[in-house]
């Protein structure tokens, strides 16, 4: 394999030489952007970002995206239905797979982005701006949610290894 | 919430991407071989690669059905096959990348379009493949485009099967949905005379024809096509009729799931069972009523599963070769014909879909 194992190690010494700072502040994580304000569900790839109080939004990031296939379809439940952290929101459909969409806090679902739901790729080309997902209220601090990562080191070598693992298993072109 | 139309390609290049150098792969195929990221819903062992040839002019057959039919609106580029994104790679590229996945590959196959140059590139593309590559190689043959000495071509070239696009399973239907359509005039006798000259060439059990189910078929029109074709060892390779959008046949729906195992089961009974006519009853519409046949014999076929994987040519050892995961259904909807042999949680949905007690005793 070309590239090293990284999973383990800090943000910058994971990041290496493949990575940088691209457009809109997001790190480039061997090929993959990743934006690091935000806390992530790590066996889903769903990302958490505060959105005011008691509120938070969330979205698939670039990774959780790429290894599905080409989007077909997005689909939520309604606005008002309870979150359950490990319990499906919604489901995502792609070319050859179908899954479900994990909530990765509890609470209540507050706003579907219909303009996602109506065209999937905007969760391609921007899953960490305009391709988000859902809007939940959740009780507590949106900024320290149970179950999640939030420290930027931690999320970039679990993102790197994730990024490896994948190469591995062959769900990533290369 | 919205289903995407996938696009086919990207952008167009200012030269032509057409065969021989460009071919289109199945998305199942670009995801085996690395050149698409993605995955499949289940996990399972793929190694089917399907290729399609590519023009800017497509494909110049008109079936009513088909995603490539010449007067289905819009253009070519933006037109889809069996519902998904084909995307269109360099010859030299996917040979390559065959010949570095080689050990995980089970069957190669040409699809042929109607084209003047389809003959021509499908001999170009199955040298550049068989210099390569081992895996066993079909050609879904597009018969306007051959003649016997065509085919004798082929198998000399070092393809293994053929299969025929008939698809359509009754003259009528046939001269109804392929021959008087608006660009159209493919021949019934002209595929048939192709089965014959191929089975001739390539030997038994070497040749398939494609019977699609859901056109407008009875039941009896295919128990009796899949008979006629076991007497002549050559296989049916079963397909399920999926409504692809803006089509002309866009509003048919699919075959009912019940009719759809129905049909999987008796071509399996006839295929591998050795059943005849005298075996299978129909109703004054054609459709099956029943089973002639001992009810624990036929349980315990169910039971096997074989019957309900992906008709598809074998790989080197026998094995399911080409299995089209999610090929005529959405990774959404339940399985019409299975990529791996059915686990005891399908076998379950199949016996509640089947509805054997119906046509049995």
């Amino acid at each position: 394999m070309s590239h090293p194992h990284h999973a383990g190690l800090p943000a910058q010494a994971a990041a290496g030489a493949e990575s940088g700072r691209g457009a809109g502040g997001l790190l480039r994580i061997l090929g993959y952007p990743l934006a690091l304000d935000r806390q992530y569900q790590p066996d889903t790839h769903m990302w958490v970002l505060p959105a005011g109080p008691g509120l938070v939004r969330i979205g698939m990031d670039a990774l959780g995206i790429e290894t599905s296939g080409t989007l077909a379809q997005l689909s939520f439940r309604a606005a008002g239905t309870g979150l359950a952290a490990g319990r499906p929101f919604g489901e995502l459909e792609a070319a050859k797979f179908v899954g479900p969409l994990v909530s990765p806090v509890t609470g209540t679902l507050v706003t579907v982005n219909e303009a996602v739901a109506a065209d999937p790729g905007l969760a391609e080309q921007d899953p960490f701006g305009a391709g988000w997902l859902i809007e939940a209220a959740v009780a507590g601090a949106a900024h320290d949610l149970p179950g999640l990562l939030a420290d930027p080191d931690e999320i970039t070598a679990w993102f790197a290894g994730k990024v490896e693992e994948y190469r591995l298993s062959g769900v990533i072109a290369q | 919430m919205a289903i995407r139309q996938l696009p086919v390609l990207p952008a167009r290049a200012s030269e032509p991407q057409i065969s021989p150098d460009y071919v289109r792969i199945s998305m199942a195929s670009a995801i085996a071989l690395r050149m698409r990221s993605g995955r499949f819903s289940r996990d399972f062992d793929f190694g089917g690669i399907n290729l399609l040839l590519n023009y800017d002019e497509g494909c110049l057959s008109d079936c009513g059905y088909c995603g490539l039919a010449r007067t289905r609106p819009g253009a070519y580029e933006d037109k889809s096959f069996i519902r998904v994104e084909w995307p269109l790679v360099r010859t030299d590229d996917l040979v390559d990348r065959m010949a570095r996945h080689e050990a995980t590959l089970t069957r190669l196959c040409i699809s042929m379009v109607t084209h003047g140059h389809a003959y021509r590139d499908t001999c170009d593309i199955t040298r550049r493949i068989a210099e390569r590559v081992s895996t066993p190689l079909s050609i879904l043959v597009a018969p306007p485009t051959l003649n016997r000495e065509r085919l004798e071509t082929f198998k000399a070239l070092g393809v293994d099967m053929i299969g025929i696009g008939l698809d359509a399973v009754t003259e009528d239907l046939f001269r109804h949905i392929r021959t008087d359509v608006p660009a159209g005039g493919l021949k019934w006798e002209k595929y048939w005379e192709v089965v014959t000259d191929a089975r001739e060439i390539f030997g038994p059990w070497k040749v398939n024809v494609h019977t699609l189910v859901g056109l407008g078929e009875t039941d009896r029109d295919l128990i009796e096509i899949f008979l006629a074709l076991r007497d002549r060892q050559i296989f049916s390779y079963l397909f399920c009729f999926n409504p692809e959008p803006d089509s002309r046949m866009a509003d048919l729906a699919k075959s009912p799931l019940t009719r759809w195992r129905r049909v999987q089961l008796a071509k399996h009974l006839i295929e591998s069972e050795g059943y005849d006519l005298s075996q299978f009853d129909f109703g004054p519409d054609g459709a099956l009523a029943r089973l002639r046949a001992d009810q624990a014999s036929v349980q315990a076929v169910v039971d096997q599963g074989v019957a309900f994987v992906t008709n598809g040519c074998p790989g080197e050892k026998g094995e399911p070769g080409c299995t089209r995961p999610y090929g005529s259904y959405r990774p959404s909807e339940p399985f019409r014909d299975y990529p791996f042999m059915p686990g005891p949680g399908d076998l379950a949905e199949i016996r509640q879909q089947i509805r054997l007690d119906e046509v049995l005793g």
